[in-house]
């Protein structure tokens, strides 16, 4: 399938994790990670793939400027254009050296 | 005196690079190589795998972008371009294989890139009415879509219908 790609590296609003510790049944202690309300900016690198008609592909790449990918994003430009938010955080793409 | 002061500003609002991509297309990104060997290396695959034509981009000073004709399935093009690799002993491009093998699709990008421009045709050698006549078609659909990012409120009525005619008529043809 023919599709585009769009991809880089980005500042980007996301959760801060925590880590907590629960000692189970068995007397394993567990970790888990939980999103807290707390958010960090960070830099990170993602790439969605793109695939639809013109019309879909361009307010796709529209909205792609603002929200940044969720690591690897492969969606139907149609989809991502009624709820980028769903596929992305939003943030700004900053230029520094990517391979493609 | 700092940037202020001599009335320069620093350069904002930097845009994402956007790349063309898919699994039947024969693509080399051969980076550090002088054009003649591109040129032999590109056409000596073409006749050891019977490619019918290509075209060569280049993407940069000493950098660039082969585009072969013929369709071939995911798992050929992957050895053909593995077959490039080892004779050329090309490291860069051992490496781009390897990252479009974990991405299942390869891409070339059609798009400037920080400082560089977006990649230029230079040479085209045998048929090119398959493969080399959609990469161009998608080319100039990326190439409007880069425009479009810059400002989307300031668009062309060609750029739009230039998506309509290309992005549909290529989407037809692949579904």
């Amino acid at each position: 399938m023919k599709s585009i790609a769009v991809y880089g590296s980005y500042l980007a609003r996301i959760p801060v994790k925590q880590r907590y510790w629960v000692k189970r049944a068995d007397g394993v202690i567990q970790r888990y990670w939980k999103h807290t309300k707390r958010m960090k900016v960070a830099e990170m690198s993602g790439r969605y793939e793109f695939w639809g008609k013109g019309k879909d592909l361009y307010q796709a790449v529209v909205k792609a400027h603002k929200y940044m990918p969720k690591r690897f994003v492969n969606v139907s430009a149609e989809k991502f254009a009624e709820h980028p938010e769903q596929y992305g955080y939003q943030g700004k793409w900053i230029e520094k050296e990517v391979e493609s | 005196m700092g940037i202020r002061g001599n009335g320069l500003r620093k350069k904002s609002n930097p845009k994402p690079i956007l790349g063309y991509t898919d699994t039947e297309t024969v693509k080399l990104d051969l980076d550090n190589m002088p054009f003649k060997w591109v040129k032999y290396w590109s056409v000596k695959t073409l006749k050891q795998f019977r490619l019918r034509g290509l075209i060569i981009l280049k993407s940069s000073a000493s950098s660039y972008h082969v585009v072969f004709d013929r369709p071939v399935p995911w798992s050929k093009n992957v050895g053909i371009v593995a077959w490039v690799c080892l004779v050329t002993k090309h490291r860069r491009l051992t490496e781009w294989l390897v990252m479009q093998l974990i991405k299942k699709g390869s891409t070339l990008r059609v798009s400037s890139k920080k400082d560089k421009s977006p990649p230029r045709l230079i040479y085209r050698y045998g048929e090119q009415e398959q493969q080399v006549k959609d990469f161009l078609q998608f080319r100039k659909l990326g190439k409007a879509l880069a425009r479009a990012e810059i400002d989307p409120s300031n668009r062309k009525q060609k750029d739009i219908s230039d998506f309509k005619h290309t992005g549909c008529s290529l989407m037809s043809r692949v579904r």
